[in-house]
């Protein structure tokens, strides 16, 4: 980058220049190292921008701090290439002028300390060079059912080619097995004839799609762009590279077994809905035990599911096979009666003709109840003894068969595993291990499917249950492995009409991947952004925190426990950043030096009662929320002076002490939800954040300096009303606590 | 604890429910909507939600023993608003005629009046062999229009005395075991069994259970007019004996006797009352209710039965001769007709309600009027 | 012949944002027409999602800026399809763009606002307060610009906002403008609109004030709402101490919507959440006909049925009335036996989702099934939809689908090009 040129644009207008001593500002900016400095009073305006353009023609101004309105507006305004040019936004209008009072001392204090914040940003940030490089495009798609070959053929719809893979010596999945299939299309009432044969045959017949049964994944390593799987396709092994990943796996059913009494594996005409499958395409339906023709099926919904002590969770789909089953029994003998004993009925949006339809059948009987117990009659049938509900009374129902609805497991889990006790985001087994520190608990975790070769686990780290789902309502498909895209029942229990709408959507992500991938560009959340974070190797000291605590293992270690990068999984949270004691991981546009140097920056009355509080907020949340304040004319203490961060995740500790020596009497963290219901887009910025405050606490008990100076709070986008009392409290408290002794050493 | 049923599907009843009227009974999805909606279900154990479900699992005998099929008045509050299109209140009215049925005795008496030719064809055969044995076939063919030459009053006296013998006892019989069946299978009383029946006699002389429905509420009127024509031909009936046996007046007696007036004013009222509600199942009531063939043919039956002994009496009075006899020997049919099959047809439901309604307020589980 | 490779998205709600942004990041231009004044559509009203209860303001923010540094998508607020014509690869989309009357000069600061002397009732806010004509429509409006609402505006002869305004922002001559879009396919996300809840006469909804619908009780409970966050009852503005869910208020119901809306269970069970966590004393009663949780929800369901103030009844409430200064809900309580008058402060009717297609001159274009939800077999080649247009669905499936609709968008456009 050429020499670099500073010019600092300050908007005088919202109020702006009616709040504040507009050339006090300018003198503040200049004294930080401002090249040009010039005042409009609409900024925003074409006559505005035009004054910057000029000034980057006439002037060479490179670097470009407009301080005006918020960062989240006007950004078509001020939209200058970011290959070229440094841009820097400073909020002095919703982060100063409309939520202080007018022409106070401190109003133009907090002004001026923004100016010098937004200044010193810009001189250390530097324009990114992006990483372009050839890419393979081509997909693998894991898993041959409903899911995967929708993925693979909706993907080389798109353009794409496509490896396909499966365990089975065929394709088709659970589908194949089905003898028909629940509605899928307007007026969802009738069953319908399976028609994954017809999807086989045309996943065979394109030849963008490289089918490969009988085939496991060995391990898959890389990067999105450039994974590396070794297949063993029938016991020979074989090598294939690919950009994404698709994971469509699917589902296995619950283990009848495990549920002690339901008589499965006592009682033979207790099946469960998988083998009714199967009893219905042979033909007429009759008793496994004798053969005899079944005329009375009792059909138990929720066998396991929504059950602690088995699969805590709702299959989904069951409500929708039973329905369907009981039209099996219905077709097969007219005189036949299906009973289905549920606990809710479960039948969403459209689905309720479907189950109007069943309902209106003469011969099934529906019930809400609780399943109380199966014993045989003498004849070979079996009484099923339910508390029906709907009557107010307890009946036994005489069944020839009586059908299982049980759940759905994802495929990922191993075998011995319970879905209602696994480890925590790696299914596996808890060893102990002895370590310089003592003996630690660890999880191992067990690879069952994607065998990737990541330092974090060899598959999808999982949410619970077993599956690898995102968390985020918004976006379903974020998980946390970049480029590997989970689908289907594989991630959470649907059916295949909404598998194969999820197959789709996936195919999409994967596309999407390796098109930014190829532009050198960051996915989801930070989409477009093209910088990378870079490593000073040669300072590591192997402390593997930066490798451990990425939300998305985008670091593997060699022997020793240095980071190996694979840029392309990178979702540029700076997470890394923050985990480096060595301060050894930066970005060119935000680096621990920068937040250091805009610490240091700010101007601070020692004289003054008044706390001198920095406040690190997250960009996504806090800062928006903060602004929101401002829409809404909020006012709160002048005491803060706020610096953003892309998560709270990037906060690196040396930042406390700089900020600490420099004078500030505390520092507020203002972040996402963490816990089970994290908000954070990058999973886990704000966790880590506290739990590293939670160290630096006990070193400044250490130091006799009250840890209550630096605390972290949990802000929702929405949550600007509670800014005031948050701030307000958190500067009493200081107030409270007394000067920072370290204050004009 | 009683045995626990034992439920083996018995698609036959759900059949013949449907069969009868009741093709809507499986799109019910126990919602419960109408229990609510109903203004005149208790709290307790409120109806008809718990009946559809009943009926939807076949559960005949449950449903026979069942007192609250008996509360409904079919005003369909419960079909208007009932989001599935289930319609209880028509499947109720159909439960109600299965009751009959079911606790009828003896019990092929009720299968007849399924069949309203061969109902009728039983009194027409029997007046003819009696009128037949007697040799009143051909009409009187002197003097002024006497019924009395045609079928002798003893023989009418006979015929009917037995037949109103028979029905009674069949059909305190037939209420006798819904009265048990209901006992054993319902809810603990509290109060007693005569002021209870009384306090439900005295509701019933105002109707004013039918004034709280909203979707079908005009129905009062007609229903209130039919009972108290048959309470007033049934006085009648008694009075024109007791004028015959004790001071001996023979016919005719003039219009201006007020057993007369009473007897015409009935006659008058069951007319306007059934054609009330024949009209009010024939109207559009916003609602798509049905009505049973069961119920249709009495209806009919009833408005056959007054128009006749009006018809009897005009053309007796207008002194048209040729088609007197046949008339009175139609109308002689329609009476017998309604007597007889009184236990087992759509007007048994005056007892099995009267009962249940009574039980009702035995349990306190009876809604405030 | 030259094949447009544009996707032309009708509807800026959730689902449609997905499938501009996601089709435009894997590389293909995308046309937004919403109909509002700003993006966001429906989940813009809502206080929180379930199952995290987590703000829909914060996806959407992440969604608005992947939509500013992203040059291939763009934008008409206000703005509606009126006709479609043309085939796969070769559309043309008339669109009206009613006039704003504010233009891009607007820097959002709000003087004109304090200049305008005309209320209007707050339709974001379901009525429940008062906008000026000339407002923001809400706090993370997208465009941040205010919009004038022209039925209730005075015209030049006011004038008030116009000398407030020091941007020359303000045109009140503006017109509607009619504009032709091309595309090469497209995807309809044009969403729902709640059931009108006044149609269910024994609902009470329309006559007895502390009866609301379920989006009003959104409203109710967003700090940017009518009451500022705080759980009041309209009638005279008391903390709401009791409350009952009236689940299928409208769903499931053939004199009404014949579908179930799929999401009301879980959006009543959220809001027992929010009553609970604002006004902690408050008893909750929940009436319902099934409780659909599907899925993983049912963690959710779990946490709530272990408040012990929050009661799941089985039964369908079908008779509200005013009872003194209370409302009273019947239901009968089927598992338990009897029926049920609970008298409470407050009832939320569960009002079900109606396709925003039903009534729409899109339907001469787009195939629909009875309900006026958008099929998928059979559909005209080209057109797909997403998200509520569909089936009803929840937020994340509606994403789900939306994805996949912009890949189906793709494909169309790939398709023309081979």
């Amino acid at each position: 980058m050429s020499e670099s040129k500073l010019g600092l644009y300050i908007c005088t207008d919202c109020g702006i220049g009616d709040s504040l001593n507009v050339e006090d500002l300018q003198n503040a900016g200049k004294a930080k190292g401002a090249a040009v400095i010039k005042t409009n009073p609409f900024l925003c305006s074409q006559e505005g921008v035009q004054v910057i353009k000029d000034d980057i023609n006439n002037e060479g101004v490179n670097k470009i701090v407009i301080a005006a309105c918020s960062q989240r507006v006007n950004t078509d305004a001020f939209e200058f290439d970011p290959l070229k040019y440094v841009v820097e936004r400073v909020n002095l209008r919703e982060h100063v002028v409309w939520c202080q009072p007018p022409n106070t001392d401190e109003t133009q204090a907090m002004g001026e300390d923004y100016i010098r914040l937004g200044v010193v940003r810009a001189m250390k940030s530097e324009c990114p060079v992006p990483k372009i490089t050839d890419i393979n495009r081509d997909i693998l798609v894991v898993g041959g059912g409903v899911t995967g070959l929708t993925a693979a053929l909706e993907a080389a719809k798109a353009g794409s080619k496509v490896i396909l893979t499966e365990k089975q010596a065929e394709l088709g999945g659970w589908a194949r097995k089905m003898h028909k299939v629940t509605p899928t299309k307007p007026p969802f009432t009738e069953l319908e004839k399976p028609v994954i044969g017809n999807k086989i045959d045309e996943v065979n017949a394109n030849d963008n799609i490289k089918v490969y049964t009988g085939t496991t994944i060995k391990s898959i390593a890389g990067e999105p762009g450039m994974y590396k799987a070794t297949l063993d396709v029938n016991g020979s092994e074989e090598t294939v590279e690919m950009g994404a990943v698709i994971l469509a796996t699917g589902w296995q059913p619950y283990d009848a077994a495990k549920l002690d009494n339901y008589g499965y594996g006592k009682i033979k005409n207790v099946i469960t809905n998988v083998e009714m499958e199967e009893l219905a395409a042979k033909g007429k339906l009759v008793r496994p035990s004798d053969g005899k023709d079944a005329k009375s099926v009792v059909f138990i919904q929720c066998a396991g599911q929504r059950d602690d002590k088995h699969v805590p969770y709702c299959s989904s789909v069951c409500c929708n096979v039973s329905l369907k089953q009981a039209m099996y029994v219905r077709e097969s003998n007219p005189d036949a009666g299906a009973y289905i004993i549920y606990k809710d009925m479960r039948t969403p949006g459209l689905y309720e003709n479907f189950y109007k339809a069943a309902q209106d059948d003469e011969g099934i009987f529906l019930a809400k109840g609780e399943f109380l117990g199966v014993e045989e009659a003498g004849d070979g049938s079996v009484l099923v003894e339910v508390d029906n509900q709907l009557l107010g009374k307890k009946v036994k129902i005489q069944a020839d068969i009586v059908v299982l609805a049980t759940g759905m497991v994802t495929s990922l889990m191993p075998e011995g595993f319970d879905v209602n006790n696994l480890t925590p985001e790696y299914v596996g087994n808890i060893v102990r291990k002895e370590t310089q520190d003592g003996v630690i608990e660890e999880i191992e975790a067990v690879p069952t499917t994607l065998n990737l070769a990541y330092r974090q686990g060899p598959e999808m780290p999982h949410l619970n249950y077993g599956f690898p789902d995102s968390h985020f309502i918004c976006f379903p498909y974020e998980t946390r492995r970049t480029g590997i895209y989970a689908a289907g029942a594989v991630r959470h229990p649907m059916d295949s009409v909404q598998s194969a709408a999820d197959a789709a959507g996936a195919a999409l992500k994967a596309i999407q991947c390796l098109e930014l991938t190829a532009q050198g560009k960051a996915v989801h959340p930070r989409s477009g952004d093209q910088t990378f974070p870079e490593f000073r190797l040669e300072s590591c000291t192997q402390c593997r925190r930066c490798t451990v605590e990425c939300p998305f293992g985008v670091l593997d270690e060699d022997e020793k426990g240095t980071p190996k990068e694979h840029p392309y999984r990178c979702r540029r949270c700076g997470t890394c950043m923050g985990a480096c004691p060595q301060r050894i991981i930066n970005f060119k546009n935000y680096s621990i030096d920068m937040i250091s140097s805009m610490m240091k920056s700010v101007e601070i009355d020692d004289e003054s009662e008044e706390p001198f509080i920095i406040g690190l907020i997250c960009e996504n949340d806090a800062y928006p929320a903060l602004d929101m304040a401002g829409q809404n004319r909020i006012q709160y203490s002048p005491n803060f002076r706020f610096i953003t961060l892309r998560c709270l995740g990037g906060t690196n500790l040396v930042w406390v002490a700089d900020a600490l020596s420099k004078g500030v009497d505390g520092i507020l963290l203002i972040g996402c939800k963490y816990g089970d219901d994290y908000q954070c887009h990058f999973v886990k910025g704000s966790q880590m954040a506290n739990e590293r405050l939670g160290k630096v606490q006990e070193t400044l008990d250490r130091l006799m300096l009250e840890s209550d100076r630096i605390q972290q709070v949990q802000l929702g986008i929405n949550e600007w009303d509670k800014l005031p009392e948050i701030l307000n409290e958190f500067s009493d408290e200081l107030k409270d606590l007394g000067p920072n002794p370290y204050k004009g050493f | 604890m009683a045995e626990e049923t034992i439920i083996t599907p018995d698609l036959n009843f759900v059949r013949s429910l449907k069969g009868a009227g009741a093709e809507t009974l499986k799109k019910c999805y126990q919602c419960a909507t109408c229990s609510v909606v109903c203004p005149i279900s208790p709290d307790d154990k409120p109806f008809p939600r718990k009946e559809m479900v009943m009926a939807q699992w076949g559960m005949k005998q449950e449903l026979a023993a069942d007192p609250d099929v008996w509360l409904c008045h079919n005003c369909n509050d419960c079909s208007k608003y009932c989001p599935r299109g289930a319609r209880p209140g028509d499947v109720l009215s159909v439960m109600r005629q299965k009751a009959i049925e079911e606790n009828a005795v003896p019990g092929f008496m009720g299968k007849i009046v399924r069949n309203p030719f061969l109902a009728l064809l039983i009194p027409i055969i029997l007046f003819l062999a009696v009128l037949g044995s007697t040799g009143h076939l051909k009409a009187p063919g002197e003097g002024a229009i006497e019924y009395s030459n045609f079928m002798p009053v003893t023989y009418i006296e006979i015929i009917f005395m037995s037949a109103v013998g028979l029905a009674g006892i069949t059909y305190l019989v037939s209420l006798m075991k819904f009265w048990k069946t209901m006992g054993s299978n319902g809810a603990a009383t509290s109060k007693g069994f005569v002021p209870s029946l009384i306090a439900t006699l005295v509701e019933l002389i105002s109707h004013k259970r039918f004034a709280k429905c909203e979707a079908n509420g005009d129905r009062r009127i007609g229903h209130l007019l039919v009972l108290y024509a048959f309470i007033g031909l049934a006085i009648t009936t008694i009075w024109i004996t007791y004028y015959y046996y004790v001071p001996h007046i023979e016919t005719h007696i003039p219009l201006s006797d007020p057993m007369k007036w009473l007897g015409n004013g009935s006659a008058a009222a069951l007319i306007i009352g059934s054609l009330i509600l024949v009209a009010n199942r024939m109207k559009d009531k916003g609602i798509d209710t049905i009505s049973s063939s069961f119920d249709w043919t009495f209806l009919i039956m009833i408005v056959l039965l007054a128009i006749s002994g009006i018809a009897t009496e005009a053309v007796r009075l207008a002194g048209i001769k040729s088609i007197a006899y046949p008339v009175y020997f139609v109308h002689l049919v329609f009476v017998f007709y309604t007597i007889v099959y009184f236990p087992y047809s759509k007007l048994a439901h005056m007892g099995y309600r009267a009962l249940a309604i009574t039980y009702a307020k035995m349990a306190d589980r009876d809604v405030q009027l | 012949m030259a094949e447009n490779k544009d996707i032309l998205v009708i509807g800026g709600g959730i689902s449609g944002l997905t499938t501009a942004i996601e089709a435009a990041e894997a590389g293909y231009n995308a046309t937004i027409v919403e109909r509002n004044p700003y993006l966001g559509g429906r989940v813009a009203q809502l206080f929180k999602y379930f199952p995290k209860l987590c703000p829909p303001y914060c996806g959407l923010e992440i969604n608005f800026k992947r939509i500013k540094t992203n040059p291939r998508i763009t934008f008409y607020t206000g703005a509606e399809v009126e006709n479609i014509g043309g085939n796969e690869g070769d559309f043309t989309a008339s669109v009206k763009v009613n006039a704003r009357k504010v233009n891009e000069k607007c820097t959002a600061c709000n003087a004109c606002v304090e200049a305008c002397p005309v209320e209007r009732p707050n339709d974001f806010n379901f009525g429940m307060d008062t906008t000026k004509a000339i407002y923001l429509p809400h706090d993370l409006a997208f465009p941040m610009r205010y919009v004038i609402d022209s039925s209730v505006c005075k015209g030049s002869e006011c004038n008030k906002c116009k000398e407030a305004c020091k941007y020359d922002a303000i045109d009140l001559d503006m017109q509607d403008k009619a504009v032709e879009i091309n595309v090469g396919s497209i995807v309809t996300a044009t969403g729902w609109n709640p059931y009108d809840a006044t149609k269910m006469d024994n609902l009470g909804f329309g006559k007895i004030k502390d009866v609301v619908t379920n989006m009003m009780m959104e409203r109710l409970s967003a700090p940017n709402g009518p009451t500022k966050g705080a759980i009041k009852r309209p009638s005279d503005g008391k903390d709401v101490q009791s409350i009952a869910f009236v689940q299928c208020a409208g769903s499931r119901d053939e004199n009404h919507l014949p579908y179930c809306s799929a999401i009301c269970c879980m959006a009543s069970l959220k809001q027992a959440t929010y009553i609970r966590e604002k006004n902690p004393e408050s008893d909750v009663y929940i009436f319902y006909i099934d409780l659909r949780a599907p899925g993983k929800y049912e963690d959710f369901l779990n946490k709530i049925d272990a408040d012990e103030k929050v009661k799941l009844i089985k039964g369908k409430v079908a008779k509200i009335e005013q009872d003194g200064d209370g409302v009273v809900v019947t239901a009968e309580d089927v598992i338990g036996g009897g029926k049920i008058n609970q008298k409470v402060d407050m009832v939320v009717l569960a009002a079900g989702m109606e396709s925003a297609l039903k009534g729409s001159n899109l339907l001469s274009t787009i195939k629909t099934e009875e309900s006026d939800f958008a099929v998928s077999e059979g559909q005209t080649e080209g057109i797909y939809a997403a998200g509520v247009a569909s089936r009803p669905n929840d937020v994340t499936t509606s994403v789900q689908g939306a994805t996949g609709a912009a890949l189906k968008g793709i494909q169309s456009l790939v398709r023309r090009s081979e």
